[in-house]
């Protein structure tokens, strides 16, 4: 709608008596009877004075005054200007009301007189004030509601967005008409919206009504307005920076919060922004606190512009550049605090002479205005980001510098924080991975798969550990554990221990032995820890070790599995025939505690039973009940029929373990094999020394048998030494083992455990010489404690072909 | 060891029919061959190949069976391995008339003259009595054949008894040895017998493996399980007392290796007629299975033993 449409009305409660008039009564007679102090206010005469006079002669010069016309002899209202004479002489231009006052039989008894101020329109008397509106600084405006018709000041007619006038946008007018109808002053403020802060314009009208000075009518509206573009600005700053601190460091990850302040800057603060960190950052090193010095090498990390495709970066993801130092990065990098600068700073010009690429970057898309602010965190200097401005942009002001600095800040934060994450994080996962076995060592006894899995929360690796041992006599060490805890020192203990496990493997310990050897271990780590280095050691690490540990031994021979268990959960088992049932142990007490025996059970697995062994991470689950995690599991492992247990590892850990795990995760699956009866045969050796010759000759007619008839002589000799050393040194019975699998293994077994421990051959005095052969014709020899006494053993690659 | 010379040897080459004979009669009452026979016969058949001899066989018993006769005619074969030998066998005093050459697999008192190969029975039968001794038995029985076989002479029978006997009395332990005929009924009774005349007996040496399964039912009836209560070792066993449910502690007898070593006798005797001739006794070990454990007393005998004992 137009201005001319429309049809002023008074505005409610508008009596058309203006307040603060002044009032007095005349008589018929034309003498002053009443006289109100606004009156005396507005000619400065007091009532006395005034009272009792004629009204004439308060009556300035005649003129272009109506108050000519007044006769106060007529008993209708009237209404007109006058120009009246102030005590002091000059004059007052008024417009007056005259009422009649009529007595109870209608005879006029005087007049009541209002009078306010007002200015004649005539230019010729007010030539300043019109000059003031004209040349006002403030954009000014007039809207005659009658006609409909604009007056602007200067500022006004150049203003844009338009400032009044017919072109001026719709909220000024949808405003201007509401304070037209409304007759009540307005205030509204706009911006329009631009891609960049800086471009951002933003402006106060305020409207308020002008009302016919007699009438009080709403005759017109007036407008002011102010440009706010600064104001706006900034709070669109700190609106961005607030925005910057919730969006730049949502993840510990160092690529990501870089990317996060690229992405916050662009394309508000800037049109482009990268950020390039120092290589030893991204390689997890420590860098060096302090500012950097000259030519400094920076690696491209992340940027952004305004453009898809980040048309304008000089240096690809991933690159690296030097920076002299004279250039901006370099120059913020050596003063700790971000630089401004563009196309007429000297330094930008020679570093743009200095890099072909860069340069023609610049030139074809108008980098003119440059930000340079250092990411530093905890007083190190992590790397730099670089904010441009691009073409037509308004270049970068002094407080934008101020926020590129808290831009640059917060990402310092940020990637220093996912620095520090991850090269703990990665320090304890390589010291995990470098500490577990990467693949299994050969054996036969069982087919064997593994997985481990850190924990998915931030906690890190922890300390769960498994192991596969080859023993002697083709049996099997199967080993998992778990050091309470997370981070280095849970893996640190988990690596001692499983040190200590193959070393006690080794020896060949039975199971409840070799844990009774592993309690003796922790307890002396845990004294050795709290009374070493107490210094060193925060309240957490100095807190005693919790750790479990299961050990089992399987022998394919006899197919017995015997396992002993120190606080951890029991295997399960899968057998043939598709049942499934947790190996019933005596659970142990955990390590370190001491004083507790350990027990071993003994298990007969028929041929192809699958084992699992794992940490409680695996059976706690979502929920934390043990009971059901366990039984989940049993469900889980009654599915693995899949002949590969790569496939069942995958398939057991998806159905048990939530996306991210909690706690970290060890499983370890078990096919049990078992050596057929012809793959091994056993002799009873009666002890008389010619029975030397006869176990020679058994040799090798098995040996025949098995067609492996190159190894006899080796093994003949084998036998002889470790034959007449069991009848000379050991106690009957005297047993003789051959067993051909992937390698051909020779036992000689005898009652005697008292005899020599012996692991090399000069504890023998006459037989050493013997054992000396052995060990150079074997590819490896040892003995071990059985139940029954001991076992010396050589084992022998097998014949090729 | 011996035999293991095999492949194709150079030198002067005696044979002219390239033949071998092997007289074997057959075991089983129907006059078939047991399995063991027929590891023989394939055994003997693959050594002598490997000389590019082939070999003829004889089920003949006697000299005077035309089988026998036709094997022993001019040119047929090179020479003759005989098997299943009698104490007093006329197919081998005609060979050593005929001055054809011949081994044989066994021995006879008169076996010398030639080369043998055999079973060494007095030191198997004294290495299953050891066995059971160096797991603490000491009541140790001994079941041998039957006692017409017995009487007949039959070598191994006689021979493990002189095994047995040395053993036990080498060891201060009284002996109980048992003939026993070759069935289930032979064995139940004589495991009755062995445990009438000593229940605290915890073990047994058998030479009779075809009276075993009646061995293990009595055991069984008398609730003596095996090797927990009892143990049992066989000195001689063939393929069949796998059928036993438990894997019997037991010498095996080295048949390949007895074939083979027959042929290079023969085949000595062949190149070398003026040579003293070699006799080979082997002496395989006891293959230490499910049937022999420690000893064990049995609940209640313990305190009458431990004071017999002091």
């Amino acid at each position: 709608m137009t201005s001319d449409e429309v049809v002023m009305e008074p505005a409610p409660g508008d009596l058309g008596c203006p307040r603060g008039a002044a009032t007095a009564v005349i008589s018929p007679e034309g003498i002053v009877t009443g006289w109100s102090e606004e009156a005396g206010r507005l000619l400065g005469h007091q009532a006395r004075e005034v009272v009792g006079r004629a009204a004439v002669e308060l009556v300035a010069a005649t003129g272009a005054s109506d108050a000519a016309g007044f006769t106060p002899a007529g008993s209708s209202e009237w209404s007109g200007t006058a120009t009246l004479r102030h005590r002091d002489g000059h004059r007052v231009d008024v417009m007056l009301r005259a009422y009649p006052s009529l007595a109870g039989d209608g005879t006029l008894q005087g007049y009541v007189l209002t009078a306010v101020p007002y200015a004649p329109e005539s230019q010729d008397e007010h030539p300043m004030m019109d000059q003031a509106f004209t040349q006002a600084s403030i954009a000014m405006s007039v809207f005659d509601t009658a006609s409909g018709r604009w007056r602007l000041n200067t500022a006004a007619a150049g203003a844009a967005p338009a400032a009044g006038g017919e072109g001026a946008d719709e909220p000024f007018l949808r405003h201007l008409h509401q304070v037209a109808e409304q007759g009540k002053p307005a205030r509204f403020e706009t911006h329009t919206p631009a891609r960049s802060v800086s471009r951002e314009q933003a402006r106060i009208v305020e409207l308020w009504p002008v009302r016919d000075p007699v009438s009080g009518q709403v005759c017109g509206v007036g407008t002011a307005t102010f440009d706010s573009s600064q104001h706006h600005r900034a709070r669109q700053r700190l609106a961005l920076l607030n925005e910057a601190g919730t969006r730049i460091g949502t993840a510990l990850k160092v690529v990501r919060t870089a990317q996060e302040l690229a992405d916050a800057a662009v394309p508000r603060l800037a049109d482009f922004a990268s950020v390039d960190l120092l290589d030893s950052v991204l390689q997890g090193e420590e860098p060096v606190p302090g500012p950097v010095g000259a030519d400094v090498k920076l690696r491209r990390v992340a940027h952004r512009s305004s453009t898809s495709g980040t048309p304008e970066a000089a240096v690809p993801l991933g690159e690296l550049d030097t920076y002299p130092a004279f250039t901006p990065p370099a120059r913020c990098l050596a003063t700790g605090r971000p630089v401004l600068t563009g196309k007429d700073d000297p330094d930008f010009l020679r570093w743009m002479a200095l890099h072909e690429a860069r340069s023609a970057r610049v030139r074809e898309y108008g980098f003119h205005s440059i930000m340079a602010a250092p990411l530093r965190a905890r007083g190190i200097t992590l790397g730099v980001a670089i904010f441009a401005k691009t073409q037509d942009s308004e270049p970068f002001e002094q407080d934008d510098l101020i926020l590129a600095g808290e831009f640059a800040d917060r990402a310092a934060v940020g990637v220093d924080n996912a620095r520090r994450y991850i090269r703990e994080r990665s320090a304890t996962l390589t010291m995990q991975r470098s500490l577990l076995p990467r693949r299994l060592p050969a054996q036969a006894a069982v087919q064997a798969a593994f997985r481990y899995l850190p924990a998915g929360s931030r906690a890190g690796a922890g300390g769960d550990w498994f192991d596969v041992v080859p023993l002697s006599g083709t049996r099997v060490a199967l080993v998992v554990g778990d050091v309470v805890g997370h981070g280095i020192r849970a893996s640190a203990t988990m690596g001692r221990l499983r040190t200590a496990v193959r070393t006690l493997a080794d020896v060949d310990l039975p199971p409840d032995e070799l844990l009774t050897h592993l309690d003796d271990l922790v307890r002396h780590l845990d004294s050795d820890d709290g009374t070493g280095d107490r210094g060193a050691v925060s309240g957490t690490d100095a807190e005693e070790l919790g750790a479990t540990c299961l050990y089992a031994i399987y022998d394919p021979v006899t197919r017995i599995c015997t396992i002993a268990s120190a606080g951890h959960p029991p295997p399960v088992a899968l057998l043939p025939d598709g049942t499934v049932e947790v190996v019933q142990l005596s659970p142990g007490p955990l390590l370190g505690i001491g004083g507790l025996p350990f027990e071993a059970t003994e298990v007969e697995l028929p041929e192809g039973s699958l084992l699992a062994f794992y940490t409680d991470g695996l059976i706690e689950g979502r929920d934390h009940d043990v009971g059901a995690g366990l039984d989940r599991l049993c469900r889980t492992l009654a599915d693995q029929s899949a002949p590969s247990l790569e496939v069942s590892c995958d398939a057991m850990l998806r159905a048990l373990l939530p996306p991210t795990p909690g706690d970290d995760v060890a499983l370890l699956l078990a096919r049990t094999r078992a050596l057929h009866a012809d793959q091994v045969a056993t002799w009873s050796v009666p002890a008389s020394p010619s029975i030397v010759a006869d176990a020679r000759a058994q040799v090798g007619r098995q040996l025949a048998a098995w067609k492996l008839e190159e190894a006899t002589p080796v093994t003949e000799l084998v036998v002889s030494e470790l034959v007449t050393n069991a009848i000379r040194y050991g106690a009957v019975p005297i047993g003789l083992r051959l067993i051909r699998d992937r390698t051909l293994i020779c036992e000689v077994s005898d009652a005697s455990s008292t005899a020599p421990h012996l692991r090399r051959a000069r504890v023998y005095d006459e037989g050493g010489r013997g054992l000396d052969m052995v060990a150079q014709l074997t590819q490896s020899w040892g003995s071990r404690q059985t139940p029954t006494g001991k076992t010396i053993w050589a084992e022998q690659a097998l014949p090729v072909g | 060891m011996p035999g293991t010379a095999g492949g194709t040897q150079t030198g002067p080459d005696p044979a002219r029919a390239h033949t071998v004979g092997l007289v074997y009669p057959p075991a089983e009452p129907d006059g078939t061959y047991t399995e063991q026979q027929h590891d023989f016969i394939g055994g003997v058949a693959e050594a002598a190949a490997r000389y590019d001899y082939d070999m003829l066989l004889s089920p003949s018993v006697t000299a005077n069976e035309p089988s026998f006769r036709r094997m022993v005619s001019p040119g047929r074969v090179d020479g003759l391995i005989v098997m299943e030998i009698r104490l007093h066998d006329d197919r081998v005093e005609h060979l050593a008339k005929a001055g054809i050459p011949y081994v044989i697999i066994g021995r006879n008192s008169t076996a010398d003259v030639t080369g043998w190969v055999d079973l060494d029975f007095v030191g198997m039968t004294a290495n299953c009595v050891q066995h059971l001794a160096d797991l603490g038995h000491r009541r140790i029985a001994f079941v041998n054949r039957s006692e017409r076989l017995f009487a007949s002479g039959y070598g191994p029978a006689r021979l493990s008894l002189e095994g047995y006997t040395k053993a036990m009395a080498a060891l201060g332990l009284t002996e109980h040895a048992y003939l026993c005929g070759d069935d289930d009924a032979s064995g139940e009774a004589v495991l009755e017998k062995i445990l009438l005349d000593d229940p605290a007996t915890t073990s047994l040496v058998t030479m009779n493996e075809a009276a075993l399964r009646g061995v293990y039912l009595g055991l069984k009836r008398h609730g003596r399980v095996v090797p927990r209560d009892f143990s049992v070792v066989a000195v001689t066993a063939g393929r069949w007392v796998e059928q036993i449910s438990l894997r019997l502690s037991a010498i095996e007898t080295p048949v390949a290796e007895m074939s083979r070593v027959a042929v290079d006798l023969l085949r000595e005797r062949l190149i070398s007629p003026g040579a003293p001739p070699r006799h080979v006794l082997l002496k395989p070990l006891v293959a230490q299975r499910d049937s022999t454990g420690p000893c064990r007393q049995l609940p209640g005998d313990e305190p009458d033993l431990e004071e017999l004992e002091f």
